[in-house]
């Protein structure tokens, strides 16, 4: 599970997914802090992420362990937003 | 998933006979706020159609077996979307429709 934040999103009308009505998120990889490190990924939503929001990605053979994505080719999901992240004590993420 | 461009084609007569009939294409991963290429190429396997040129994501690992086109075959990358358009913080940084015209 990484995380990451999200920038924007996906248009794709030619699929060989199989996923019914995807909404796909452009979203860069990022720090606990919330800031970006410059590598962006194609990620299936699965929560309703919005632009900003601090998300979990799981990634790998795991995103098929949704009833969703179920032997669909997917390897990059939107499994969570992120609320708030406590770094020794301090927090240093909140979602406003 | 990654994004990537279809720089070209990848052609093997001697494989393995379940790679038969199977399309390769040479993909270079791209930065979605430039459009730029990394310099990072893979041979990935098409099952939508994409063409040279076209802006794609693929899947890697064990996914990349689960489309019809790769059920069974010994993929690791598969092409499963042609991108009609990237949207980054409100603006549109691709669209398939601007390039072609």
């Amino acid at each position: 599970m990484t995380l990451a934040r999200v920038r924007g999103t996906v248009v794709a009308d030619q699929r060989s997914d199989g996923v019914e009505n995807p909404c796909f998120l452009l979203v860069e990889e990022c720090n606990q802090g919330g800031e970006g490190k410059g590598e962006y990924l194609v990620a299936l939503d699965l929560v309703g992420a919005d632009r900003g929001h601090l998300v979990l990605l799981a990634q790998g053979s795991s995103c098929r362990w949704t009833y969703l994505t179920t032997d669909k080719p997917m390897d990059t999901l939107v499994v969570a937003i992120v609320d708030t992240i406590d770094q020794y004590g301090r927090d240093v993420w909140k979602q406003e | 998933m990654v994004l990537a461009r279809v720089k070209g084609t990848v052609v093997s007569t001697h494989k393995s006979s379940s790679m038969v009939g199977l399309k390769l294409l040479l993909l270079e991963k791209i930065d979605p706020v430039s459009m730029k290429g990394k310099g990072d190429f893979v041979v990935g396997i098409d099952s939508v159609g994409a063409n040279a040129g076209e802006i794609v994501f693929f899947v890697t690992g064990s996914s990349a077996r689960m489309t019809e086109t790769t059920k069974g075959k010994p993929s690791d990358a598969t092409i499963i979307a042609i991108v009609d358009a990237i949207e980054k913080d409100g603006a549109f940084t691709y669209e398939k429709a601007a390039v072609q015209e």
